[in-house]
């Protein structure tokens, strides 16, 4: 098996190399510092970042994380987010699946507007509609409260969902599909147990990606939540920059913990996560 | 199309981009690959779209499929569209309305912070498109050339994409700290002057901010590999013998080809700026002076003051712009029929 990057590598001058692993280096560096900097800050005491002596932690204490769970009770918010995150992917996941599957396979009037429609929101910017959505949400009772912000994230990952699921779909041969039917299947019986496991690796992908997406979310948790009881962790974190006096060091643990959480997701589950967004980004 | 389904870009991919040109396109991209068959190509669409019509007896479980997504639609992004262009010709503060036809317009186009802040969304959106969508394309390319570690690498340069805007508000405001922050330490150290305030100094606020987000270039270096993962490798092996160097076959060979994916990044970076709300709204507030705010956070003040049709009338105008970049920059990197 010939590799030809291999090949590419072998007449590289040393010149070349230095060249790439500079400018690779160059940007890593400016991508990350501010980042990794924060991080290594939530081992540090407070009197050491209010100073701002030094980059690694001196002297190393885990105090931060101590703070994070017991004065500001990080993992409450915490937990609400992975209620928001995760009911909001499920939500996203079925409704966008039940839409995908007959928008891919049958033809029938008023198809292609609903499709260019549904894909047509992945192009809205949200924020525009910050008022009328507020508006909605209050008028159907959901203002303030836990399931409304499950609804509000599945209805917001929507459009994403449908458009990867729907591009799988059309790319996935229906000769399996259309054997149960003939067999007697009936739709959903088709739908769960035939199309259900083929689409598996495609609902994995969009599964991180709105995830991920919901766990980061701060502008919608800002406009309909109030109550601090139903805070997500977005809210928390832009809370600690007005209150940065008051829990230094808990607040650099907590935001170093939320962050985590994706960042984790995405070493786990790289390959899902890059492929999803390609697929999203390229429909 | 499908990139999702095994995604394992470069190592095997030059196997595949070898067999993808011994058999051109199927109509599925669909490539062989040791006898596997893979769906890897996500230019071409796979298959012309299915024409079947609805089997007998099945138009109703059809419905009641279509349904969650049509309420989830409908609620969230119909009704709130429809109030929206309705209520931008009032004056609404949720109870009280008032048709007042253009006046929202004509008080947006008297106030001089709207302007502000229409030329601070520019100017972030400008930030993505000549600065961090190049830097991004740049890294995508050489790291397809495959140097020894560049699956750490592309780890380690994608990692601050999935950072929320929140934290990296937080990230920043230490950051730029003027007195405990790293970038006047660091310069203090280099011996150079480092007591700027650098978010709350009007010279340099909005740098400060685009500097927040310029090298958050993780999506953009994804969609680049994915894209050369598909030029065939015949292409750089010809190049090769013909004796051009790795520099000419970026640039003669990868570069030209990318331009449909250079207009998706840019399409969707322009997106992400024309409603930049979290970072600044947290950062700065918008301050100094205005110096940093956002048409969203404009929109989002007269949302806070009770002036909701004002507010969606501001909406209005970010979604037109939205929609306007939208065909420009399909138009100028001529983007496939695909909808987006």
């Amino acid at each position: 098996m010939i590799d030809s990057g291999t090949v590419t590598i072998r007449r590289r001058s040393a010149w070349t190399n230095t060249l790439i692993y500079g400018f690779l280096g160059i940007v890593a560096l400016l991508a990350l510092t501010p980042t990794v900097w924060v991080m290594l800050s939530s081992f540090k005491t407070g009197e050491q970042i209010f100073t701002g002596n030094g980059f690694w932690p001196s002297p190393f204490t885990t105090q931060g994380f101590v703070d994070a769970f017991t004065q500001i009770h990080l993992h409450e918010y915490m937990l609400n987010t992975l209620l928001y995150a995760g009911l909001g992917t499920v939500g996203a996941l079925a409704s966008a699946f039940l839409a995908a599957y007959p928008l891919a396979r049958f033809s029938f009037r008023g198809r292609n507007a609903l499709v260019a429609l549904f894909s047509l929101a992945l192009a809205l910017p949200l924020v525009g509609l910050a008022t009328p959505v507020f508006f909605v949400v209050r008028a159907l009772g959901l203002f303030d409260s836990q399931i409304g912000m499950v609804i509000v994230y599945s209805a917001l990952q929507f459009p994403f969902t449908f458009v990867v699921l729907r591009a799988f779909l059309l790319a996935t041969p229906p000769e399996l599909e259309e054997a149960a039917m003939i067999d007697g299947a009936g739709y959903f019986t088709t739908l769960f147990r035939v199309v259900l496991p083929l689409t598996r690796p495609a609902l994995a992908t969009v599964a991180v990606v709105a995830f991920v997406n919901i766990w980061n979310e701060f502008f919608f948790a800002n406009l309909l939540l109030v109550s601090e009881e139903n805070r997500n962790v977005q809210l928390v974190l832009a809370g600690f920059k007005s209150q940065f006096g008051f829990n230094v060091t808990g607040a650099v643990a907590g935001a170093t913990l939320v962050m985590l959480v994706p960042i984790c997701l995405f070493l786990i589950l790289q390959r899902q996560v890059i492929a999803g967004l390609t697929a999203g980004a390229v429909k | 199309m499908s990139a999702f389904t095994k995604h394992r870009p470069p190592r095997s991919a030059s196997r595949k981009r070898r067999a993808a040109a011994a058999e051109p396109a199927g109509p599925g991209g669909q490539v062989r690959d040791g006898g596997r068959a893979r769906r890897r190509n996500h230019r071409r669409p796979a298959k012309p779209v299915a024409g079947t019509r609805i089997p007998r007896g099945m138009r109703g479980p059809v419905a009641v499929s279509l349904l969650p997504g049509l309420l989830l639609f409908g609620t969230f992004f119909l009704v709130p569209v429809f109030v929206l262009v309705a209520t931008a010709f009032a004056r609404w503060g949720g109870l009280d309305f008032a048709w007042v036809g253009l006046d929202n317009y004509r008080q947006m186009f008297d106030d001089p912070v709207f302007f502000k802040a229409m030329v601070n969304t520019l100017f972030y959106a400008a930030a993505s498109v000549f600065i961090q969508v190049p830097l991004g394309v740049g890294v995508g390319m050489v790291l397809a050339l495959r140097p020894r570690g560049w699956k750490a690498l592309r780890t380690i340069i994608f990692i601050p994409f999935v950072i929320s805007g929140a934290a990296y508000a937080l990230i920043f405001s230490m950051f730029y700290n003027p007195r405990a922050g790293l970038l006047n330490n660091a310069l203090g150290a280099l011996g150079l002057p480092g007591d700027r305030d650098w978010l709350f100094d009007t010279a340099t606020a909005r740098w400060a901010v685009a500097g927040t987000f310029v090298f958050v270039i993780g999506f953009v270096v994804v969609l680049v590999m994915a894209e050369i993962a598909s030029i065939p490798t015949e292409m750089y092996e010809a190049a090769s013998v013909d004796g051009a160097s790795t520099w000419q076959q970026l640039t003669r060979i990868t570069l030209p080809l990318l331009r449909n994916v250079i207009g998706t990044a840019i399409l969707i970076r322009l997106l992400v700026d024309i409603g930049m709300f979290d970072l600044v709204y947290i950062l700065t507030a918008g301050g100094p002076d205005d110096a940093t705010a956002t048409l969203a956070l404009y929109a989002y003040r007269a949302y806070l003051n009770g002036e909701w049709g004002y507010a969606n009338a501001v909406g209005s105008v970010i979604i037109v712009i939205g929609l306007v970049l939208i065909v420009t920059v399909r138009r100028t990197f001529r983007i496939g029929e695909r909808a987006l």
